[in-house]
């Protein structure tokens, strides 16, 4: 017998053969995942619920509204008052007594320049303050700088300034009123109060 | 060589991830969806809780299987997007001059051809981008233009619904009855397009009476024949030799579930253009009419 034979290793203690995962194959991987990735972006509307085919995002069917120029900064406030607002000053526009103060037939509603209106929903209100001639400021209002839009803002106060069943009657807001006192105000952390708001002039 | 900790942990790891993807991120996705006021063109309530017969209708319904032939969910492909001019203002022809120099790519827009026989469809099935630019035009000019919503799709062209249906056009139903299986027209939205209850104790009893060749079952056990003793029943669908049949309170329900079953109120997540809400006059109008069954809402049925 060969001595060489009795050192070599037996057949199946032979250490496997290791492969290597191609490079070709890795970057073939990684390009599917961006890909998909991409697809998922363009065409999955990020699991929002109102996102359904044959619409691919939600700035799509937003544009697939129906309706006219400006009744549409209208409608998308409706939709923004009934998911935002609604819970405190109620869909009749009228708040609750002692807390949230009403917006339907409210003169602060239907000054003729925004300003402070503008203020109010970006950076909140909180103190007491007189509507109609009744004392209000149990509740605190929400800074909404962080969670709408300009045009979402822009369509909330249209919507509720303009809303003929409320009494309102005042002028539309844009999107630029909104994004330019969100600049002056951009510092700001703290809620406004009334007699801050009244010191300063609605057109500004 | 043992394997059992790593078979449990892959039986564990696809046992979680079809967890989270079929029951966690579904109830992330739609989970929170409550009524709503977010429809487009009017400021009510929707969905709204089914009156108490009407729920009682859904387990009629169940225990008959309707739903092993009849689907609750209206498809849609596509959207048409038109311009429809309702108004060309004071000075038409700079209207036409702004529609023609905007990106809506209209060449020929003129004057006259704009404010002849308002309101009408300007441009019919454009690109939402050049639509939204036209009416922008015709607005900065002086004119009123407003962008008209239509869902197309088989579904939608069969009259079963005038746009998909949604999570939320099912948020009181317990359990969803989406059927999978066509043998009979989808019932979506069968409350809104087949208004007459008459003609649903008719169909129930005897479908072929009313639909020619329909494939339906006839349920009559769930109507009753019996004497008729002093004044005959205003409700019988049929009365004969002393003899008329009358729908028990099973069909009452069912019909009362699927008159109860609409999906035409226009949601943000399922845009369409609807007729504004009708007015008085047009009510009473449609009122009367119920009882008669068009041609065309027959033809559906099929």
């Amino acid at each position: 017998m060969d001595p060489s034979l009795l050192n070599a290793p037996e057949a199946d203690e032979m250490e496997p053969k290791k492969d290597v995962v191609p490079v070709w194959l890795i970057v073939l991987m990684v390009m599917l995942l961006y890909w998909g990735a991409v697809y998922f972006d363009r065409q999955g509307g990020w699991f929002s619920p109102q996102v359904y085919a044959p619409y691919r995002n939600l700035e799509e069917v937003r544009a697939y509204q129906p309706g006219g120029g400006a009744g549409d900064l209208f409608e998308l406030g409706r939709s923004v008052y009934g998911q935002t607002c609604v819970a405190c000053h109620q869909a009749n526009g009228l708040g609750v007594a002692g807390q949230f103060p009403p917006l339907a037939d409210s003169e602060w509603v239907n000054e003729p320049e925004p300003g402070r209106l503008i203020r109010i929903v970006l950076a909140g209100l909180q103190g007491p303050m007189t509507v109609k001639g009744q004392q209000y400021g149990a509740a605190t209002m929400t800074p909404f700088a962080p969670i709408l839009s300009d045009q979402q803002i822009a369509a909330v106060l249209t919507y509720v300034r303009q809303n003929a069943d409320w009494g309102n009657k005042a002028p539309a807001v844009t999107p630029e009123q909104v994004a330019a006192v969100r600049e002056k105000i951009a510092n700001r952390s703290q809620p406004f109060t009334a007699p801050e708001l009244l010191s300063i002039s609605p057109a500004e | 060589m043992n394997y059992g900790a790593l078979v449990f942990l892959g039986a564990f790891v696809a046992v979680s991830l079809s967890w989270f993807g079929m029951v966690l991120s579904p109830q992330v996705q739609l989970g929170r969806q409550t009524q709503g006021t977010n429809s487009v063109n009017t400021a009510e309530l929707y969905p709204v809780q089914r009156p108490g017969l009407a729920r009682e209708g859904l387990e009629v319904y169940r225990a008959n299987g309707c739903v092993y032939c009849h689907s609750q969910q209206v498809r849609q492909s596509g959207t048409a997007v038109n311009v429809i001019l309702t108004d060309a203002g004071t000075n038409a022809a700079a209207a036409a001059d702004a529609l023609m120099k905007s990106r809506a790519g209209v060449t020929d827009a003129n004057a006259v051809g704009l404010s002849a026989g308002l309101p009408k469809a300007i441009l019919t099935d454009v690109d939402v981008d050049r639509a939204r630019a036209a009416v922008e035009a015709l607005t900065s000019a002086g004119a009123k233009a407003e962008i008209e919503i239509v869902p197309v799709g088989t579904d939608i062209a069969w009259n079963w619904g005038i746009r998909r249906s949604v999570a939320h056009d099912y948020l009181y139903d317990s359990p969803v009855l989406l059927g999978s299986l066509r043998v009979g027209p989808d019932l979506a939205n069968v409350g809104a397009r087949l208004p007459d209850a008459n003609w649903h104790y008719r169909h129930l009893y005897a479908p072929r009476s009313v639909v020619e060749g329909s494939a339906m079952p006839a349920y009559p056990y769930l109507f009753e024949r019996r004497p008729i003793q002093g004044q005959p029943s205003p409700d019988a669908i049929e009365s004969k030799d002393g003899f008329e049949i009358v729908p028990t309170s099973e069909a009452r329900a069912l019909v009362a579930y699927l008159l109860s079953l609409r999906a035409d109120v226009p949601l943000f997540e399922s845009p369409v253009s609807v007729e504004p809400p009708p007015q008085e006059t047009a009510d009473t109008n449609s009122a009367a009419g119920t009882n008669v069954v068009s041609p065309q809402a027959s033809a559906s049925a099929q």
